[in-house]
């Protein structure tokens, strides 16, 4: 049970660093970006493919692989997302959608279709009252932990932070005082894309990568944001870990349960509180 | 300083306003009243450049503001107090006012300044999550926030909907120390305001005009207002 | 609480009305002629790809068609269409293997079944607005796949799909190509019939309306999520049709018939002939079904093919090739007419 909680953390934080970025796309603009899912990807993909062929070691090939993922959350922004605003929210879906198939593909050509292991890079354990984690997965959810309060402090302190809050609750109004929330939108933009980058990197040794391993990741970070409120960030982190350890606790009881539980907790939020235009 | 000239604008297409002009002049306040639907908002929003009018153009200072975004509107000097009062309640009031100082470029003291000026008790609420505010404490923080930077010309809509009458008194005085100080386009179905307040008084009906006020004598006159109705 | 259902009542039954005129007095000449047409490009199509492909285009296209009721009339994007083709497929394969013998009734059950699902489902997901409606139907595809592949594995074969034995049944020879081609065709048929009438009823210009504006339509006093629920499940009906004659099209189901991706497919084709057109959704269906079946031969990369055809639809084509054509003709039409009057200069 304790591993199960303790699994269930560390789904749960490689879920918050994903979500963020979902979360504030969806929560400013209503824009849902599909194209999160590689940019995520491609973070675990690049971690490998440096360590691999440049033989760096981890930490590199982690900074490689959230420096050149946020430069890709860059472009998508800035060619596919931001040529939309004002239009049918339907076109950014399929145009971001677009981005993933294209994505996918390019992943596919460039590093193959198979899935691909990557060993824990610490290796070791911590025995903590009787019980032995290895010390990798309590990094990841430390490491969670401190994005989370990086983050409340740059929202809460920082001018940027502040009106990137202001447009969570009313976008229009930012606009009407004069303030171009693109600017600030792109910026939230990048930052998600990198988080979720991140989260690639640190989900890599742990899950199996694959080009698709984005889109269930993409639906459960969608359950985690409606769970938790759109746009609302102490919500995202509360939903992942809660989401996270549904998932883990449901999977030792009922195996084949715990690829839908979340699903299912989101039609019940859905259900008591749907998203109305 | 205000003009409208003839603008049509629409949601898709569903036509709301039907060639609506209107004028204001310098330190006036226009009010322009009118049924729900009737397009009054749509009007509102398409001066501040939220909308775009498929014909006709908007005139400010002289120059040519059609189409210009919201954005570029608000260093001219034009502020939107919007309906239903959305603060941004996860910000403290504080918060609320310092954004819109950070965007003018005026030194926040001298924005909570003129916020304190028309509403001294919000001295208590400064740090308080502008969402926890009351209905009338929302809507004068937003007034408040409008008051910072060079405010030219103000478009209000509705600010007394759905606000106890003592509340309702109290955002009348505000609006009555702003009058001469600016010019401001009200949206208001309260009629006992309007006639002592409003300098013109314009009637909207099913996205025309249908009539303008501007004897003092005529606007002071509800039953006539409601006639225009 | 009575209103609402009087209110219901009011306006299904004026659509059974109109679609009873419709049925019955105008235009009946030129929707047999439109069927003919129809029937006849299919049959053209016979000789190129042979019986089986063209039955194939057909099954696509009905499956295009119920989407653009939803995402072409009423506006809502679905990225999870396929479940309920799945689900129409699956009670195909199930009914013949448990319960009957009859392929009739196991597409009566297939119909069934569908429309359940989509009940349900759109109970949930109808009341999302944006882009998160189509998220939330991928993500109950998405469940529904899973439970295919592996909590109901030992009935549904999970991988390896589901082979179906029972074809044939007095008449009724599903092992037949041409008694294939032909039974999909005239429910190809029957289907363009149903909505050609539904979207030319009062019911067609309240889904518009929706698409247009549906906080308008609801201050008129519609209740907007019964109707979008009601165009939702009529949707997963046919669709579920169109999963059943899948699946004894080719006498077998596997999880690919609601495979989660595939769903950018049926995007595509509708975008591609143009969305909100019957016409444009039949055009884009066996435009789509032709690239699928050659472009493979010559290139490898049919995902960045796809992604940048969508692409380019987005941002260049977003009517589509029936938008095209009708771009096209109406510039022509102008042009003949201004050639006529010499007026139209100022354009």
């Amino acid at each position: 049970m304790i591993y199960a909680i303790m699994y269930g953390l560390t789904v749960g934080a490689v879920l918050y660093l994903i979500s963020v970025g979902f979360s504030l796309t969806f929560g400013t603009m209503r824009v849902i970006n599909f194209a999160h899912t590689i940019t995520y990807t491609l973070g675990a993909y690049l971690l490998i493919a440096s360590i691999r062929s440049l033989g760096v070691p981890f930490f590199w090939g982690g900074a490689v692989g959230v420096v050149v993922a946020a430069l890709a959350g860059y472009c998508i922004e800035r060619f596919v997302i931001r040529r939309l605003y004002g239009e049918s929210l339907d076109y950014t879906f399929i145009a971001t959608y677009a981005v993933f198939l294209i994505g996918v593909d390019i992943v596919k050509w460039l590093w193959g279709v198979f899935p691909k292991p990557v060993s824990d890079p610490l290796g070791k354990t911590v025995d903590i009252l009787g019980f032995v984690f290895p010390t990798y997965r309590l990094l990841v959810i430390l490491l969670a932990i401190v994005v989370f309060f990086g983050l409340e402090l740059f929202m809460r302190k920082t001018m940027v932070g502040k009106i990137i809050v202001a447009a969570l609750d009313n976008r229009e109004g930012v606009r009407c005082l004069g303030i171009g929330v693109e600017k600030y939108f792109s910026l939230a933009f990048v930052l998600g894309s990198a988080l979720a980058a991140l989260g690639g990197v640190l989900y890599a040794p742990i899950t199996a990568v694959h080009p698709y391993m984005g889109s269930h990741i993409l639906l459960l970070c969608f359950a985690v944001v409606l769970t938790g409120g759109l746009g609302n960030l102490r919500g995202t982190f509360l939903a992942s870990f809660a989401l996270g350890m549904l998932i883990s606790i449901t999977g030792r009881y009922w195996p084949a349960g715990s690829e839908i539980v979340a699903f299912i907790a989101m039609a019940a939020v859905l259900l008591a509180r749907p998203i109305e235009a | 300083m205000l003009q409208v000239a003839g603008i049509d604008v629409a949601y898709g297409h569903a036509k709301v306003l039907h060639d609506v002009s209107l004028d204001l002049e310098e330190g006036k306040m226009l009010f322009v009243v009118g049924r729900n639907g009737a397009g009054k908002t749509t009007l509102l929003r398409t001066i501040m450049g939220l909308l775009r009018p498929l014909k006709g153009s908007i005139y400010f200072d002289g120059g040519d503001i059609t189409g210009l975004p919201p954005e570029q509107l608000y260093h001219r000097g034009i502020r939107y107090v919007t309906q239903d009062k959305k603060v941004f309640g996860s910000l403290t009031v504080r918060e609320n006012i310092e954004i819109a100082a950070y965007s003018s470029g005026e030194p926040l003291s001298q924005a909570l300044d003129k916020v304190l000026e028309i509403y001294p008790k919000m001295k208590d609420f400064l740090n308080l999550k502008a969402g926890q505010l009351s209905g009338g404490q929302r809507q004068i923080l937003l007034i408040g926030q409008a008051m910072v930077g060079n405010p030219r010309l103000l478009l209000v809509d509705e600010p007394t909907q759905g606000l106890a009458a003592i509340v309702i008194n109290e955002i009348a005085r505000i609006l009555k120390h702003l009058k001469g100080r600016l010019s401001a386009v009200v949206v208001e179905q309260n009629l006992p305001l309007v006639s002592q307040l409003a300098d013109r008084v314009v009637a909207l009906k099913e996205g025309k005009v249908t009539q303008v006020l501007d004897d003092a004598s005529e606007i002071c006159n509800t039953s006539l207002l409601e006639k225009a109705l | 609480m009575g209103n609402v259902v009087k209110e219901r009542g009011l306006v299904l039954e004026k659509t059974f009305v109109a679609v009873g005129k419709q049925l019955t007095q105008a235009g009946v000449g030129q929707k047999v002629l439109e069927l003919i047409l129809i029937g006849v490009v299919f049959l053209i199509l016979v000789p190129f790809l042979g019986a089986h492909r063209a039955t194939d285009f057909a099954i696509f296209c009905i499956i295009v068609l119920s989407f653009d009721l939803l995402y072409g009339y009423m506006g809502r994007l679905s990225f999870g269409h396929l479940l309920y083709v799945g689900v129409g497929a699956y009670t195909v394969g199930l009914a013949l293997r448990y319960l009957t013998t009859n392929p009739l009734l196991a597409i009566v059950l297939g119909i069934v079944a569908a429309c359940l699902a989509g009940m349900a489902v759109g109970a949930i997901t109808v009341r999302i607005a944006g882009a998160a409606f189509a998220l939330a139907n991928l993500a109950f595809n998405r469940v529904g796949w899973f439970l295919v592949m592996s909590p109901l594995k030992d009935i549904t074969g999970g991988e390896n799909g589901l082979s179906i034995r029972n074809l044939s049944f007095w008449y009724v020879n599903f092992r037949n190509p041409t008694f294939r081609f032909w039974f999909v065709l005239a429910s190809l048929l029957l289907v363009f019939l149903l909505l050609r009438v539904f979207t030319s009823s009062s019911y067609g210009v309240l889904l518009r309306s929706i698409k247009e504006d549906e906080k308008r339509v609801r201050f008129l006093g519609y209740n907007t999520q019964f109707y979008k629920w009601v165009t939702f499940v009529l949707a997963a009906t046919v669709a579920g049709f169109g999963g059943a004659l899948t699946a004894l099209n080719y006498g077998y189901v596997n999880p690919n018939t609601l495979d989660v991706h595939a769903n950018a497919g049926i995007v595509f084709a509708c975008l591609l002939g143009g969305s909100g057109r019957l016409y444009g959704a039949l055009l884009g269906g066996i435009i789509y079904m032709l690239i699928t079946n050659l472009l493979p031969v010559y290139f490898q990369r049919w995902e960045f093919f796809l992604g940048v055809a969508l692409l380019l639809i987005v941002f260049r084509f977003r009517g589509g090739i029936w938008g095209g054509l009708e771009a096209l003709y109406s510039g022509l039409a102008a042009r003949a007419k201004s050639g006529s009057s010499k007026e139209g200069m100022s354009r």
